[in-house]
């Protein structure tokens, strides 16, 4: 698997490389769908140059970037095609080794249900073959590599880039089983942009899983290991933190990032729902309804993991979406993150309703964001109600796609413990409906 | 005689600032009264790029206008002083005291264009004409705003210190117009006003056709003296003090010299209202030839003989290509660096076995 792999890195590569010397780079690099003022590589350059004129970067409202990217671009500024290109191909590594492992993790979990004969006699079809696994982690770093978003987000230098490779990591991490390197990760993720923190659920699930550990409430075992891993994350979020105080001598970067982040202070409009209605909305009540939407990411951890506890790396597929879609500054960076999994679930595909219209919304939107973008702003003949349009309807093309995956794996997964041919108590053919 | 008045004013050039102060339809004839002495002022010579022109209302395209594109300023509408070539440079809402002060010391933003500028040197006569409703010690601008005498007098003396008049000619037709030019101290300003303090200037005729009043009386009776002003003649401030006294104009004109150094009597009315340029004629002739052969002798060639540059005395390329690239000013403190990567290390220890250890080193 390693040749064709190879021949997918070349290819992202040379499509970057090409991308960069066109003169594309500085239209790409100027979007508000691909740079948000979070990840913006225009704001970079300018805290690092403020850095060399003895001012501190978080100073004014430009730069909100953390102090270990400070750090890593001091020494590669002058590399930084260089860097974010490594970057990708990293995370297309990362996960690719995740995929793999976590296939195997797959079979033999299928084949141990087999063997207990939990499935149903007639589920024959839906059952994963090795033969068709073979290729979804090439599919996954296919998916990565080549999205036009992640083609985009690189070619922007967007440190959204950065962002994901350590999710990617930390995915790598938790589906090795390594405890210590996941918690590491996570808090380097969480550290960079808050949301990854749900992503603390997930990995806690699956890690217990592969310690066989029940998900008993009562159980001592499971409150131990929580603990366990709830101590190395926060420890190492701690450490992250206070070795980053000693980067500038200031506390000056939790304001800037994580305030920054929490309070959506800045309402240029972007792929995401906060800017228009934070731009209608009255003072009085902004406080609240800022309360209420970032609340709205962290409030579907808990109903999914009860729901979702036996499988924890489809949870964390939907957590993923859910941050990409709800975090306060998105961008196609994030989209592509959570996309690259979807041939993962490609054996879901018989079970999912919309995906033609939905794949058709997300083409149509992202066709239409540039269109209405220019309209609104040079032409001046449309105004900001096209464009919150067509971010609401991108969004909730997004928010139908993850609810069909999920509808169509809850529903396989019933398929699988009662058999394909439903059938009602007297004998007649039944219909699953989601209720 | 003649010699000596040609001696006499020790100025070059002649520029204008005439200010009306009022808005809305029923302050006509303050408009009226600029525009007229704009006209006058005008045709004895001074051009339009050295008169500053602010008018606070558009009374010719004012919706209550019956004549519209029109300014009146006699009964019957004999003289329409707006035109096609009225050229207005603060018009409206711009016509503030700090514009007016900025016009006068002259500082301005770098970005306001010529025509809005006071560009004169310290050999200009300038005339400064201004109407409106006043009171005592103060003008007031749009209806919102006034500036004070004091304030006034110490843009003069920053204008006389900056060196930006010769003479200043100061002319004032408001209410209480006197108190106006009490307070200015700074050298060469004659001032005029319409009225002493306590009295009230007042406007000369309605017209029933527009139902405004057109002019206001001082200024009416100056513009009728102006009239037989042309730019030869030889009038003097004299005889403008004693332009309409109390029985045509009610109120008490009043005048101020004393800071003046000429005596009135001396002073053209074309030193400030027209720009009366001194002209020799003579006869001679002059050979130039002469002129050339002389300057030219003065730099005898040895002094140029200095040697042409050669090309490989420039930067030699070499200390070129090797400057070394901008140093940059930040470093990460030598802590921060230690610690992480200690983390670093530590991290990939614990992950991947200490055994390893021994194989690094």
């Amino acid at each position: 698997m390693a040749a064709p792999f190879v021949l997918v890195v070349l290819a992202a590569v040379t499509v970057r490389a090409a991308l960069y010397r066109s003169s594309l780079a500085n239209f790409i690099a100027e979007r508000v769908e691909v740079a948000s003022p979070l990840n913006a590589w225009k704001r970079v350059v300018e805290g690092l140059a403020l850095l060399d004129l003895g001012v501190s970067p978080y100073s004014g409202d430009i730069f909100h970037e953390t102090p270990l990217i400070i750090y890593l671009f001091h020494f590669l500024i002058e590399y930084a095609e260089l860097v974010f290109m490594i970057t990708d191909v990293l995370t297309a590594v990362a996960l690719y080794l995740a995929i793999q492992d976590f296939n195997k993790v797959v079979f033999k979990k299928q084949k141990l249900l087999i063997e207990l004969d939990k499935y149903a006699p007639d589920v024959a079809e839906l059952i994963q073959t090795p033969m068709e696994m073979h290729y979804i982690p090439l599919k996954v770093a296919l998916f990565y590599l080549l999205n036009p978003y992640t083609v985009m987000s690189c070619v922007a230098k967007s440190t959204c880039a950065i962002n994901n490779s350590v999710i990617a990591f930390f995915i790598l991490a938790t589906i090795k089983g390594s405890a210590f390197l996941s918690a590491v990760f996570l808090a380097l993720a969480t550290y960079q942009s808050l949301y990854p923190l749900t992503l603390f659920a997930p990995a806690l699930l699956y890690l217990l899983q592969r310690q066989f550990i029940p998900i008993k409430l009562k159980s001592k075992s499971f409150w131990l290991y929580t603990m366990q891993y709830a101590s190395l994350y926060l420890c190492s979020l701690v450490v992250i933190i206070c070795l980053s105080f000693f980067l500038l001598n200031s506390w000056d970067f939790i304001p800037s990032v994580y305030g920054f982040i929490l309070s959506v202070p800045d309402l240029t409009p972007n792929i995401g729902l906060f800017w228009y209605f934070f731009a209608e909305m009255f003072e009085h009540f902004s406080l609240f309804f800022v309360c209420v939407f970032q609340i709205n990411v962290f409030f579907y951890t808990i109903p999914l993991a009860i729901k979702l506890k036996e499988h924890p790396m489809f949870f964390m597929f939907v957590q993923l979406a859910i941050i990409s879609i709800f975090k306060s500054y998105p961008t196609v960076g994030d989209i592509a993150l959570y996309m690259a999994f979807l041939p993962v679930w490609s054996h879901l595909y018989r079970f999912l309703r919309n995906i033609f219209i939905l794949s058709c919304v997300l083409i149509f939107c992202s066709f239409l964001f540039p269109v209405l973008w220019h309209l609104w702003i040079y032409a001046g003949s449309a105004n900001s109600n096209f464009y919150y349009a067509i971010t609401l309807t991108f969004n909730i093309g997004q928010i139908l796609l993850v609810s069909d995956y999920f509808y169509a794996f809850l529903r396989r997964e019933y398929y699988l413990t009662h058999g394909l041919h439903l059938t009602r108590q007297d004998g007649t053919e039944a219909m699953l409906v989601l209720k | 005689d003649q010699a000596e008045q040609f001696l006499r004013s020790g100025h070059t050039n002649n520029w204008a600032v005439l200010v009306c102060t009022s808005r809305f339809w029923f302050n006509y004839r303050h408009v009226a009264n600029t525009l007229s002495v704009y006209r006058s002022v005008k045709r004895l010579g001074i051009p339009d790029s050295h008169i500053v022109l602010m008018l606070a209302d558009d009374m010719a395209c004012n919706p209550r206008n019956p004549k519209p594109a029109t300014v009146f300023s006699h009964k019957n509408m004999e003289l329409n002083v707006y035109g096609d070539d009225v050229e207005v440079d603060y018009r409206s809402y711009e016509v503030t005291v700090e514009n007016f002060l900025r016009v006068l010391t002259g500082r301005i933003p770098p970005s306001t264009p010529r025509s809005k500028r006071l560009l004169s040197d310290d050999r200009s006569n300038i005339l400064i004409y201004m109407t409106g409703h006043g009171g005592n010690g103060f003008l007031k601008f749009q209806d919102s705003e006034e500036i004070t005498n004091v304030e006034l007098a110490d843009a003069f003396e920053q204008m006389w210190q900056k060196r930006r008049y010769n003479e200043l000619l100061f002319i004032i037709d408001t209410c209480q117009g006197a108190s106006m030019y009490e307070r200015f101290y700074s050298p060469n300003i004659m001032a005029l006003a319409s009225s002493q303090v306590g009295e009230d200037s007042l406007s000369h005729q309605p017209d029933l056709g527009i139902g405004v009043h057109l002019m206001d009386r001082y200024t009416f009776y100056v513009l009728e003296f102006l009239e037989e002003i042309h730019p030869a003649s030889q009038t003097n401030m004299n005889d403008l003090f004693q332009v309409c006294p109390k029985s045509l104009c009610v109120s008490t004109p009043g005048h101020r010299t004393d800071l003046f150094q000429r005596d009135p009597q001396n002073v053209l009315i074309t030193d400030f209202f027209g720009s009366v340029r001194k002209v020799e004629i003579t006869t001679e002739a002059l050979s130039l030839d002469r002129e050339v052969a002389a300057v030219e002798s003065k730099f005898p060639d040895e002094e140029l003989a200095t040697e042409p540059l050669k090309y490989a005395e420039q930067l030699p390329v070499a200390q070129i290509i090797h400057q070394k690239p901008k140093q940059k000013d930040w470093h990460p403190p030598g802590g921060f660096i230690l610690g992480l990567w200690a983390l670093i290390i530590m991290v990939f220890f614990k992950t991947y076995g200490i055994k390893h250890m021994k194989h690094v080193f």
